[in-house]
């Protein structure tokens, strides 16, 4: 009698905490500053670090519950703060040049969300708390993120594209693969760190060339 | 065969904290060198003197290697070994223009540590991680001559790269979600464990679990269309760089794919696996051939030729069967000695003309006989001239193309092999052959003298893409037969 109102407020929270991140993903599209884009990130990874806690709990398994912490260390705080100061305050404009505008992006971005939830449909497949289709929401992400990478011709937001991109794989791995062991979720992680660093050594290198981090000059290399 | 493993692992990490320990010096140079050739004959004996090739499993699990593993281990040691080599007489003052020379040496150490990793680990999870090190090493590498356009190569690569690999981690988390029903919720992604519960794993997740795999290593293979990175980042890197990631870097791409594969053939048989890499290899092979002919940029074109021999590759794995198989994996190590061969001329040229526009070189073989000798050479070998091993590859593909009455995939071979021909040779022989030269201010440094490590790595990549045309040894006639078995052979 306990264990069913447990089940049922920890899959509404899930649902819930899918549709936060899903907003999230597709409010970075309505964004126009590195800055704003850059919490955008951090508030998406709020949204995955909680889900992980959420799966952790549900399922009492410590590993997860760790790995959420973890999680919420590095990708709510060191990864923003360290894009913020190493590399943001160096830049000289704020506003990303766009290849697509705001409102279509959007469009592009429910659109994207459809496809994502209509092909998630027909893999059989039950994730952890998550509403059917399990995979839905985090093939949005993957989707949305690249579709950032490729409309924000700006090294900050093609970080952000990627981290965002990188968050929808996450979600996927504690959603349908939450026994991945727990090293391996540990060695994903880490592995980021010194990526994030190394994309702020590049941000900062062509900032430095460019007086700014915008890709808009990159154009030599063609053919 | 655990030590040797250890041992070629544990060379290439100390030689990465050597040199940076050192810093800029010789000595960095020759510690390095010496420790990639000696992780090589370490990689050989792992290989062939535990017959690696009936599949072992060591240190308790970490690492499996067999046939597959095997042929691309030793592709991805031999390049590390004469790129090293290569390098040494490639950093002398007033030969190749490196900015960052501090860190080249731990860069290159550390990149040949992550490329030697990939292809002997026993999981998944840390294949992934072996992979995306080598991303994060290489870009760094890609840009160490300091100039805008290596900059802007190694952006490019970094993004394309990082994107590509997060959506094959996608695919590998799907491919374990496939094995929870049947294996639990907790297990470890060895390769073994999948391919026992092969039968057993969720069929559809299998599929888009290889497709994601495909496209996100994929594009590290530099398979068309996720290439956009590959013809900037192998024509602003620094040649010895570019031939590790011709040669070393995408084998070990390509591995990934390939190991994946292997999985999924054995759960949704074989005709699945072999579809998906016809279409990305026949694509990567036609558009590689096409551009191959209109380009202006030598280094550019090599990088092109490369995307072409990925796709002739996947091709040959994809039509299957035990011949095709073969010369696909055959192909893997003749193309890696070849692309170095090529790779380090184009540096010797690029070192001595200061351009690497095809109409600034002119009169190679009047003004510098050597190099024209080995440019020509490696123009040959890559372009699939007999007698050398990648004629002997390509015709291996093709019989078995015949064999399995795949006469269109053998005969888009055979026209596009020929098409790539056209542009590669035309375009080295009219910059070796022909009249003329540089201005007189710098014909001197066009003729300086040969370096001898660059030499001596330009003729051990020959040596080993001309001997394997005429001879294949028997121990590695075996390996690549296990090789084939893993995957494409059995069917």
């Amino acid at each position: 009698m306990h264990a069913a109102p447990h089940y049922d407020f920890a899959h509404a929270t899930a649902a819930l905490i899918a549709i936060a991140a899903l907003l999230s993903g597709l409010a970075l599209l309505a964004v126009k500053q590195v800055h704003e884009q850059v919490r955008v990130y951090a508030v998406l990874s709020v949204f995955a670090a909680a889900y992980t806690l959420l799966v952790g709990v549900d399922r009492a398994d410590a590993g997860l519950i760790v790995l959420a912490v973890w999680t919420a260390v590095i990708k709510v705080i060191v990864i923003p703060v360290s894009i913020d100061r190493v590399v943001t305050r160096q830049v000289s404009e704020h506003e990303v040049p766009l290849v697509v505008q705001v409102p279509m992006s959007l469009l592009i971005g429910v659109a994207l969300a459809g496809l994502a939830y209509w092909s998630a449909a027909a893999l059989p497949i039950h994730g952890a708390l998550l509403p059917a289709p399990a995979l839905g929401m985090p093939i949005s992400l993957v989707l949305i993120g690249l579709f950032f990478m490729i409309t924000r011709q700006n090294v900050i937001s093609q970080i952000v594209g990627l981290l965002t991109l990188e968050n929808g794989v996450f979600l996927a791995t504690v959603a349908i693969a939450s026994g991945l062991p727990f090293a391996i979720g540990f060695l994903l992680l880490l592995d980021l760190l010194p990526a994030v660093l190394f994309y702020g050594v590049f941000a900062r290198l062509i900032a430095a060339r460019a007086k700014g981090t915008s890709i808009e000059d990159m154009t030599v290399l063609r053919g | 065969m655990a030590v040797w493993l250890l041992i070629a692992l544990g060379l290439s990490l100390a030689a990465a904290g050597v040199s940076l320990a050192v810093g800029d010096r010789r000595l960095s140079g020759w510690v390095s060198a010496a420790a990639a050739v000696g992780a090589f004959a370490a990689v050989l004996v792992a290989v062939f003197a535990y017959h690696a090739s009936r599949g072992r499993h060591a240190l308790d699990g970490v690492f499996y290697v067999d046939g597959l593993s095997g042929v691309f281990m030793v592709a991805v040691a031999f390049v590390y070994a004469v790129v090293a080599v290569y390098s040494v007489g490639y950093l002398r003052p007033h030969i190749g223009h490196i900015r960052l020379r501090r860190v080249y040496w731990p860069l290159l150490n550390l990149f040949g540590l992550a490329l030697l990793v990939t292809p002997m680990v026993a999981n998944l999870g840390v294949l992934w991680v072996a992979v995306e090190l080598t991303t994060v090493v290489s870009a760094l590498l890609v840009t160490s001559e300091g100039s805008d356009e290596s900059l802007e190569a190694g952006w490019k690569y970094i993004v394309i790269g990082s994107a590509g690999l997060a959506i094959g981690l996608l695919g590998i988390v799907l491919i374990y979600a496939s094995g929870v029903p049947s294996l639990g919720d907790h297990y470890t992604p060895t390769y073994s464990t999948l391919a026992h519960a092969a039968p057993h794993l969720t069929r559809s997740l299998v599929r888009a679990g290889f497709a994601f795999a495909l496209v996100g290593f994929g594009t590290k293979v530099g398979l068309v269309p996720m290439h956009a990175w590959l013809p900037d980042a192998h024509s602003e890197g620094p040649s010895p760089i570019s031939a590790m990631l011709s040669g070393a870097l995408l084998a070990a791409g390509l591995y990934a794919v390939l190991r994946i594969g292997a999985i999924a053939q054995r759960a949704v048989g074989a005709s699945y696996v072999h579809v998906l890499l016809l279409v990305f290899g026949a694509m990567s092979l036609v558009l590689a051939a096409f551009f191959a002919l209109r380009q202006s940029n030598y280094k550019r074109l090599l990088a092109y030729s490369s995307i072409e021999h990925m796709g002739i590759v996947s091709l040959g794995v994809g039509i299957g069967g035990p011949i095709a198989a073969y010369g696909a994996f055959f192909h893997v190590l003749v193309h890696a000695a070849g692309k170095a061969l090529a790779f380090f001329g184009a540096g010797d040229l690029l070192s001595r003309y200061e351009t690497r526009e095809v109409d600034g070189v002119r009169g190679v073989i009047r003004l510098a006989p050597f190099t024209g000798v080995m440019v020509l050479l490696g123009a040959l070998a890559i372009t699939g001239v007999p007698p050398f091993g990648i004629f002997r590859s390509e015709l291996l593909i093709v019989t078995g193309g015949f064999s399995r009455s795949s006469f269109a995939l053998a005969g888009l071979l055979i026209v596009f092999a020929n098409v790539a021909f056209v542009g590669v040779y035309q375009t080295f022989h009219r910059m070796v052959v022909s009249a003329g030269g540089p201005p007189g201010d710098r014909s001197e440094r066009v003729q300086r003298r040969q370096q001898p490590l660059m030499a001596a790595a330009m003729l051990a990549s020959l040596a080993v893409v001309l001997v394997l045309g005429l001879w294949i040894p028997g121990p590695l006639n075996q390996l690549l037969h296990s090789a084939a078995a893993v995957i494409g052979g059995r069917s």
